[in-house]
């Protein structure tokens, strides 16, 4: 491929605008999280930090109820990201693999599903949960956010089965392995790469999630990291340290997911939406 | 085609499970998902169609059957239908400008340049990373005092000295729609590059032999060639554009004065803050329906005329 000096210059300019926009706020919000107070809040921001410290993560960790948030968020999570996989595997591999009539009306459903407005179901979720006495309690979370992952992993894990040829399936029948066997033993390892992709998915997403969490939990200790830094936030006089530190650290577990899977859960979000 | 294979031709002596019976257990891996999406989507809308023909304010209170008493507020409500003006504006400046840098960005990275594949992974990072921190980064970079985009602006020369940005409503509402595109053009534009992808490199090299300029590429092979992808994302992208409730609320909380107040900023509110629960669910009854009535529109209109399969 060969450009003319023209193109090398928009692109690169259009490359660096991308960086600027995308990963600076990134740097600028960490650097920010390690200067001592009075250079935070002077007003001649400096981009190379002139001060080092950690206090504010020692502040966020030691008196704050930081770390009780982020194991709330942990188990809603983590809950989330088992209960989706089993989920949408299973659905995918049985409308993917089995060719069954009537398919493509599911996954008509689960697209509308995907895009199904949580607002409009904030307030019979409400209900529901408070007539199952599972008001303020961490599996009224785990269920709400696998509602709203699952659809979406559905698509991500078919477009990773479709890469599987069917005729491994079929030598393994004639071995006499069943049905449950291929699935176990022969797909899902070959899937793997898509079932990380679905896992970090329902992760992120219910690392995200503020609004059913915001409603549905009512006491302080069962609050998850979005509602508690929200707090912060909420404060009159924000404490810019401790609010910056809290962000890096919020951020930190899914771009360290991400580094790990990022280039297959990237192919995984573009295949599912391809097709 | 696949069907006619698995019947058996004779009556069943082969150890292959029939047609009907492996259709069979193939719904039982679909079956566990329709159950749950059943039982936390489709239960839920039922009860709040019921809890629409009530009055109940406060969850777990009771109510008296009201008949379409909450539709006839809800229609007749000057800020029901402000707020449903400000959604359309939010969806539309949102599209607008997602649109506009995914393009740019998967046009950029669908070029070969070092660093090409670390650059099509991390361009998601904004969309990874939970909402609340996107909108400390966005507090932090617009604040009013030492905030360095006001430190820049003012140091270039282009307003005189720190502005609020959320505090005057034309201002408030630009910010949240920018920092909301910030939030999901790289979502767009990774897929907007996977459809650039499935073009073949043939059709341009054709076009490029019968002189065609790369603006006409753009609209006679690339546009086209995309058209499947588009009509998926103008379709979930136009839906959960409108759901965006939580950077709004953690930004602006609806301000000032109802500037960013859009529908599901005033269905929150009017469930949560006035505890007005049968309201609020007859507000979502009748956005469900506009909504309804926008996807069915835009599938009649907009779906892609190939396939059939």
């Amino acid at each position: 491929m060969q450009r003319s000096i023209a193109g090398n210059v928009v692109l690169a300019t259009c490359l660096m605008f991308l960086f600027v926009i995308v990963i600076l706020p990134f740097y600028w919000i960490f650097s920010s999280s390690i200067k001592i107070p009075q250079e935070i809040i002077s007003l001649t921001p400096t981009l190379v930090p002139q001060s080092f410290t950690w206090q504010h993560y020692g502040k966020l960790l030691n008196s704050s109820d930081f770390l009780l948030y982020l194991w709330n968020s942990l188990q809603v999570a983590l809950g989330t990201m088992v209960i989706t996989v089993v989920l949408s595997a299973s659905a995918a591999y049985g409308l993917y693999r089995l060719k069954l009539p009537g398919r493509n009306l599911v996954f008509q459903i689960i697209l509308i599903t995907y895009a199904f407005p949580g607002i409009l179901l904030l307030i019979p979720l409400y209900g529901m949960m408070s007539r199952m006495g599972l008001i303020d309690t961490i599996p009224a979370l785990i269920i709400i956010n696998v509602t709203f992952a699952a659809p979406f992993a559905v698509w991500m894990m078919r477009a990773f089965f479709s890469t599987i040829p069917v005729e491994i399936e079929d030598a393994a029948a004639l071995d006499g392995a069943n049905r449950l066997q291929i699935l176990l033993r022969i797909l899902f390892p070959l899937a793997a790469p898509g079932v990380a992709s679905i896992a970090i998915f329902a992760f992120i997403m219910s690392w995200t999630e503020y609004m059913f969490a915001s409603v549905l939990i009512i006491s302080d200790e069962r609050r998850t990291l979005p509602v508690g830094l929200a707090g912060i936030i909420g404060q009159y006089q924000v404490d810019w340290g401790l609010l910056l530190a809290g962000s890096a650290l919020t951020a930190f577990p899914v771009i360290i997911l991400f580094a790990l899977v990022g280039r297959n859960f990237v192919r995984g979000l573009t295949a599912g939406a391809m097709k | 085609m696949q069907q006619a294979k698995d019947l058996p031709a004779n009556p069943p002596q082969t150890r292959r499970p029939t047609f009907s019976a492996s259709n069979l257990y193939g719904y039982l891996f679909v079956l566990p998902i329709l159950l749950w999406l059943g039982a936390t989507i489709l239960y839920p809308l039922v009860s709040a169609v019921m809890l629409s023909f009530q009055d109940v304010g406060i969850i777990g209170t009771g109510g008296e059957f009201v008949g379409l008493e909450n539709y006839a507020d809800v229609l007749t409500s000057d800020r029901f239908w402000e707020a449903g003006g400000r959604s359309l504006v939010w969806v539309f400046g949102n599209a607008i400008v997602q649109t506009l840098l995914a393009f740019i960005t998967a046009l950029a990275l669908k070029q070969v340049f070092p660093g090409q594949k670390i650059a099509r992974t991390w361009i998601i990072l904004s969309w990874i990373v939970p909402t609340v921190v996107v909108v400390v980064i966005w507090r932090w970079l617009l604040n009013a005092s030492g905030g360095i985009i006001n430190y820049a602006l003012v140091g270039l020369g282009f307003i005189e000295s720190e502005i609020g940005f959320f505090s005057s409503g034309n201002s408030a509402v630009t910010s949240v729609i920018l920092i909301n595109s910030w939030r999901w053009f790289p979502f767009l534009a990774v897929i907007i590059l996977a459809g650039l992808q499935s073009i073949s490199d043939d059709l341009y090299d054709a076009a490029a032999v019968d002189g065609a300029s790369t603006v006409q590429q753009f609209w006679h092979i690339t546009l086209p060639g995309l058209q499947p992808v588009l009509f998926v994302l103008g379709l979930v992208g136009t839906l959960l554009s409108f759901n965006v409730f939580d950077i709004i609320w953690l930004l602006t909380g609806g301000g000032p004065s109802s500037a960013t107040t859009t529908l599901p900023v005033y269905i929150y509110e009017t469930a949560f803050r006035k505890h007005s629960l049968s309201e609020a669910a007859a507000m979502s009854v009748v956005v469900s329906l506009f909504l309804l009535a926008f996807a069915v529109v835009f599938i009649r209109y907009a779906a892609p005329r190939l396939e059939e399969d």
